[in-house]
């Protein structure tokens, strides 16, 4: 069934040299690096400018989260969810599959859905985040909250912040969804309780509360 | 994810200066200070959190500025900066008029939220996604060790695996917005340290495994990709795209299929048909091409077309079902552009 | 004993309501009416927890930050079979921010391999080999990285078939015990008996042992049915990870557990740790999903506590997603051999099972009961097999053993039917005695529409449509330990207080609901406080014995302090309590209108400032099945499936479930549905999609994250209708019982009779895919 037409290892002498090249070319450059990142991790930053280097250790950074600029020490490794759960204690976002396959870590970067789980806090720059607790404006839930507690749209509840960001995004930028809608907005929505059913349900009657 | 340096980067150059090394040389042969790109970053993130590339610093070009464009010039074609993320392709209203397949493929790809973050250079620029060239636990070819896992007749876990070009490695290429396209001939702009451009078509910017063990592109390392052009469709030029998933909500392809033809009436003049999922890197599929054109587009043409297609096909120990699901998906796409 | 007699609703309204007269102890409340007279119970009540939940305001275990808190990353073994030659920590100790490491240490017995070994021996990959605690989580991995493990690896099995044979590698050469805890995976099966690496048999269950004789009972038959079912191993996978935070100091180890029983964690913790229990507190207020995997504190609870011993700060333990698969359970697999044997007239004669199952490490790999108990058969015997491979260890998986169990019998009834000629629901109408089932099988099968369908293979087109049915039965479990403190304060405010914990049923609502029916009032004005090992011992949510443990007793207790305070009121208007009630938030008479007080001004009467009650579950009216809470009567159901396969491609897509449940009385039908849906997608992700896969070649499992270990996301999910049939039989002061498990028995096996349906040709193993399906239709070799 297999064909055994080529050996992998005869092709090594091609890879090898060029492997060679590249390594010995990037031991200096690298070490240039190092020692501008160690410089700048003493300084306060407000953001990465272009052009600079960055960490390895920890850094002050403000990052725009609900409204608010908020001051954080992170390293270049740390994630945009861990920042938000536990350096600013928004513990809203959840951390499920910690490989953007589950969608509970939720925020909008810029309005714009995205999984914190998969990038840095220094990816964030001047972009404002919305978390699930920025939802609610002044104590009033938005209407995608108030159907999910209507309609009974959360069991564990652990996907449920996630599931909310989903929702309330489509209903942001259409106000009147069919079914496949809202299943195209949550298809990266992992629930294992399977609260599907009533997620859509309560997503549909928001929105002709919206309209 | 292990302590690493981050470089913000300003311009091509700047990031090319700073970078030695990529991806798949450091999952190949690991060395101590490795600097990698990384754009949206999805790809590249995974592999740090796996502690299967463990890089010095990482360059960030996501915010080069000149790399999010898209336009598009009815005599020139398409061109897509390599930062444009997913979600603007998918929802570019020309894209969808000129360039259906590419439309359908981007739509298909993984999930709203990632679509926001990944960009078309990191896409293409992925590594596959074989589940044991992911672990740390199996030192395949790929990574520099002595066997394919997958492949073994008797353990090998290989249903989502090559049934095309699968004499090495039998992995499947990640991307399937590339299947698409190949299929409308585009070509990579990409610019080395020296700031010298070049242009390689998506047929010779894929290594196949035979060529190469541990790439599967011919990204060097100080190689940045920069744009992808596609050239323009003329009034006869017809799309379509089928991607065939376990799960329709989000996951990797099973078999995919893009086909661009140049039609008159309902014959087809000429055809670019490419598989996604078959083979270690996108396939064309010139024998399904030949089969085609100049001939009527109906189903026994189409079926013909698809079958030649497989005729090479030499499928693995659990994933001979990927013959007769590319033969229907062939047979499909073709079928979807009349 | 004082007791009383009451006259009880019985039976299913709309079908066959009746009465019972039961005899009650004395100081129970009176009984309750049907659903429809009652105001707050059977209704769609939000949940109480619902705005903590869409505001991201609910903190759960993982969310626990404490001053001067650790994070711990655990060390795992990445080989299936060894013994460990040395551990290397040297690295990781020097690493700045580590504060303490823990290697799980060797408790040798007599006669064992190993056991002169320092480390415990190697079984499996993931197994738990000790632990680091640092200051992030970043440090804590960057210091695991750092550890070097040295093994002496030996062979290993991971494949249930290979691991049968004579000459495969042995996983225990020792007889072995189920674990007590965790690793309860429902069934209690014996490691002692058995031939190299294949244990048992198990042969009976409290529902008895073999009946008649089965040689006798197929020689009867003028039909027999006879085939071998196989089912895969599938992991839990809930969305928050098992961990705990252990926060240890002089006066009491407070362990914050991600889990569904705080009491047995609490025990588990006092025992290893030697405390006393007074001296355990165990939290858990929200948590993330269990499905049956989260009833222990497992090996990371011991390895925070042993990490606070030594750090003297609190611990943050909780596991990653890949943990999570290797070493936190998984519903075993099963190879059935099913023989059911009945006369010309659909009369069952024999019914033999025989089965194989791999809890991996673990034991309890059995089928379940259904093939019992689900239809009366005079000739009956089972023997259920566990064998022991180098995976990680099954743990309990909704409804355990009876998942596996539906699905081979339910395809078989089936097949029993088409033999016989009759149609597969009228075949169960002849068999099945379940007078619940029996509406069930009518009221479901007028929604789903059953008389659509067709013969087997004959629906057109490349597209195949296919129905079909499946049925389940769950016993009534009840937990008597359970017991609940109601406290009425001066002032108004109500409370209940118990250490059973909601892990996204409802069970907070539920207590709620249950408290302000009896007392008149709303239910925001009561306040659950549940899931803290202070209060009084509540049940473990599992077995579906939640709802059926816990509300008699609190409407008990709800009722005595009712009773406490009505007589103060009494007092005050110079008459008897038994002459008044509460409703809409008043105390009034029940014929003097005049008199009328409200529910906090009644409380004002108070000489304390709280009346408090405690209540512990009684027996059940009219006594048990067995004396330790086996109840009569069982929690039924039947789900209907539509698919289409193409037939072309072998996708299968389940378009549409109808699933009609009975639970006793209904508490919350919007729960109750969240719950069957819930049920119903597991059981479609069952069928078609989620699978352990094992690298037999290296012991490793290939899809140990979300992205490949594939479950139904949003487009995959049918329109799902759920029927609830009002079950009455007058059994305890609520007469409820839970929904968990039932919602997810008979799913499986409905989907598989309906792409029986759909394309002539029968799948005998799960899950069907592409492949499965171009195979079944001569596609592929």
């Amino acid at each position: 069934m297999e064909k055994k037409d080529q050996d992998p290892k005869s092709k090594s002498a091609k890879t090898i040299s060029r492997r060679g090249f590249i390594r010995g070319a990037g031991l200096s450059t690298a070490g240039s690096v190092l020692l501008t990142s160690n410089v700048l991790a003493l300084d306060y930053k407000e953001q990465p400018a272009v052009g600079a280097a960055f960490g390895p250790g920890t850094m002050t950074i403000k990052m725009k989260v609900n409204g608010t600029t908020k001051s954080l020490r992170v390293e270049p490794r740390t994630t945009l969810a861990s920042a938000l759960r536990d350096h600013l204690e928004l513990t809203g976002t959840k951390v499920v599959c910690d490989r953007g396959a589950c969608s509970a870590c939720t925020v909008y970067l810029d309005g714009k859905p995205v999984n914190a789980c998969m990038m840095s806090a220094l990816d964030v720059g001047d972009k404002e985040v919305t978390t699930i607790e920025g939802i609610a404006k002044n104590g009033e839930l938005h209407p995608v909250q108030a159907a999910f507690i209507e309609h009974d749209a959360s069991q564990c509840g652990y996907c449920t912040p996630g599931m909310v960001m989903s929702c309330v995004h489509l209903l942001e930028h259409n106000p009147n969804p069919n079914l496949e809608d809202v299943k195209d907005a949550t298809r990266g929505n992992l629930c294992r309780c399977g609260t599907y059913p009533h997620v859509f349900k309560a997503t549909l009657a928001a929105a002709k509360k919206t309209i | 994810m292990n302590k690493f340096s981050w470089y913000e980067a300003k311009s091509v150059e700047d990031a090319l200066e700073q970078v030695n090394s990529t991806v798949s040389d450091e999952l190949y042969q690991s060395s101590e200070n490795a600097t990698i790109f990384k754009s949206g970053g999805v790809d590249v993130f995974d592999w740090v959190k796996e502690g299967l590339l463990k890089p010095q610093m990482i360059v960030n070009i996501r915010n080069i500025p000149g790399l999010d464009k898209i336009s598009y010039d009815p005599k020139k074609g398409l061109r897509i900066g390599s930062n444009v993320t997913l979600a603007e392709i998918g929802s570019d209203p020309e894209i969808k008029n000129q360039y259906l397949a590419l439309h359908q493929a981007v739509n298909h790809a993984a999930t709203p939220q990632l679509r926001n973050v990944s960009t078309l250079g990191g896409n293409i620029a992925q590594r596959n996604r074989c589940w044991y060239f992911r672990s740390a636990d199996h030192n395949c070819y790929r990574k520099g060790g002595d066997r394919c896992f997958a492949r073994h007749s008797k353990t090998g876990e290989n249903e989502n695996h090559a049934i095309l070009d699968n004499g090495s490695c039998v992995s499947v290429h990640a991307s399937s917005i590339a299947t698409a396209l190949m299929a409308f001939n585009a070509n990579v702009v990409i610019v080395n340290a020296e700031g010298k451009q070049k242009t390689v078509p998506m047929d010779d910017f894929f290594v196949s495994a035979g060529e190469d063990m541990a790439m599967e592109n011919i990204l060097q390392a100080k190689e940045i990709i920069t744009e992808i052009v596609l050239p323009p469709p003329s009034k006869n030029t017809k799309s379509s795209y089928i991607k065939q998933v376990a799960r329709e909500s989000y996951d990797w392809s099973l078999a995919d299929v893009a086909v661009v033809m140049e039609v008159s009436g309902n014959t087809c003049k000429s055809a670019s048909i490419v598989l996604g999922a078959a083979a270690p890197v996108p396939y064309r599929s010139v024998e399904a091409q030949q089969a085609i054109e100049n001939k009527t587009i109906n189903s026994e043409n189409a079926t013909a077309a698809a079958k030649a297609a497989m005729a090479k096909a030499r499928p693995l120990s659990k994933n001979d079902y990927k013959v007769p699901l590319f033969v229907s998906t062939i047979t499909q796409t073709i079928l979807d552009i009349s | 004993m004082d007791t009383r007699k009451e006259k009880f609703p019985y039976g299913i309204p709309g079908h066959n309501l009746g009465e019972v007269e039961r005899e009650i102890p004395v100081e129970e409340p009176p009984v309750w009416p049907i659903n429809d007279k009652l105001k707050v119970i059977g209704k769609r009540v939000a949940r109480i927890d619902a705005l903590e939940k869409v505001t991201g305001k609910a903190i759960y275990t993982s969310d626990i930050k404490l001053p001067g808190m650790l994070y711990a990353k655990m060390l795992r073994s990445n080989v299936p079979h060894a013994t460990i030659s040395s551990i290397d920590i040297s690295k990781a100790k020097s690493l700045p921010g580590v504060h303490a490491i823990h290697l799980i240490e060797n408790t040798p017995k007599e006669g064992e391999e190993n056991s002169s070994n320092k480390y415990p021996m190697v079984k499996y990959v993931g197994q738990p080999l000790g632990g680091v605690a640092a200051e992030s989580l970043e440090i804590a991995k960057d210091a695991i990285s750092l550890i070097t493990v040295n093994y002496e690896e030996k062979p290993f099995v991971v494949d249930m078939e290979r691991a049968m044979e004579i000459n495969a590698p042995i996983v225990f050469d020792t007889p072995i015990t189920q674990r007590q805890d965790g690793g309860d995976v429902g069934e209690t099966h014996d490691g002692s008996k058995g031939e190299g690496n294949v244990r048992g048999p198990s042969t009976s269950s409290f529902f008895g042992g073999p009946r008649g004789n089965l040689e006798e009972g197929f020689n009867e038959a003028d039909v027999i049915v006879e085939r071998t079912y196989r089912t895969q191993v599938h992991t839990h996978m809930p969305l928050e990870t098992h961990g705990v935070v252990v926060d240890w100091n002089a006066d009491a180890m407070t362990v914050y557990a991600s889990t569904q029983n705080t009491a047995a964690v609490r025990n588990e913790m006092a025992s290893i740790f030697n405390l006393p229990k007074s001296k355990v507190r165990v939290i858990c207020d929200f948590m993330g999903g269990g499905f049956g995997a989260k009833h222990s504190a497992g090996s990371f609870g011991p390895m925070a506590g042993n990490l606070a011993k030594k750090t003297g700060r609190p611990v943050w333990l909780m596991l990653d997603r890949q943990e999570e698969h290797l070493a936190e359970g998984n519903r075993p697999n099963s190879m059935q051999y099913l023989k059911i044997g009945a006369k010309k007239d659909g009369t069952l004669t024999g019914i033999q099972q025989r089965s194989h199952g791999t809890a991996g490490v673990g034991l309890g790999a059995g089928v379940g009961r259904i093939a019992q108990i689900l239809y009366p058969c005079p000739n009956f015997a089972t023997e259920q097999y566990d064998v022991l491979t180098n995976a990680g260890p099954g743990a309990a998986w909704r409804a355990p053993g009876n998942v596996q169990g539906a699905f081979g019998l339910e395809q078989a009834i089936d097949e029993m039917a088409e033999k016989l000629n009759v149609d597969p629901l009228s075949y169960r109408d002849r068999i099945d005695p379940s007078e619940v089932r029996k509406v069930e099988r009518q009221r479901g099968a007028e929604l789903f529409g059953w008389s659509r369908r067709q013969a087997p293979g004959s629906s057109k087109g490349l597209v195949k449509k296919g129905l079909g049915v499946g049925q389940s039965t769950w016993p009534r479990f009840v937990t008597l330990d359970s017991s609940v403190e109601v406290k009425i304060h001066k002032g108004g405010g109500v409370e209940i207080r118990s250490s059973v914990q909601d892990i996204g049923t409802g069970t907070k609502t539920i207590l709620a609901q249950v408290v302000a029916e009896e007392l008149g009032l709303q239910v925001n004005d009561i306040k659950v406080n549940i899931g803290d090992t202070f209060f009084p011992v509540g049940p473990g949510s599992g077995g579906s014995v939640v709802t059926g443990s816990i509300t008699p007793p609190t409407r008990n207790a709800t009722f005595e302090a009712k009773t406490v305070l009505l007589k103060l009121v009494a007092k005050k208007w110079e008459t008897d309590s038994s002459e008044l009630f509460m409703a809409d938030g008043q105390v009034s008479h029940k014929t003097n209108a005049s008199l009328k007080m409200s529910f906090k001004e009644a409380t004002q009467l108070m000489r304390t400032s709280q009346i408090s009650k405690i209540a512990s579950r009684s027996d059940d009216y009219g006594g048990f099945q067995q004396p330790w809470g086996l109840a009569y009567g069982d929690l039924g159901s039947v789900q209907f499936a539509e698919v289409s396969v193409n037939t072309d491609t072998g996708f299968v897509k389940v378009d549409r479930i109808v699933a009609a449940h009975s639970c006793g009385r209904p508490l919350n039908i919007g729960q109750l549905e969240s719950q069957i849906n819930g049920g119903v997608i597991q059981g479609v992700s069952y069928a078609l999609y989620e699978n352990r896969v094992m690298d037999i070649g290296t012991g490793h499992m290939m899809n140990a994250n979300v992205h490949q270990y594939k479950v139904p996301l949003s487009m995959e999910i049918p329109e799902i209708e759920t029927i609830i049939v009002e079950e009455y039989s007058g059994r305890s002061s609520t007469d409820a019982y839970g929904i968990g498990e039932p919602a997810n028995i008979a799913t499986a096996a409905a989907i598989a009779n309906a792409v029986y349906n759909a394309i002539g040709v029968r799948l005998y193993e799960i899950p069907i895919t592409p492949s499965s399906i171009l195979k079944a239709l001569g596609k592929v070799s």
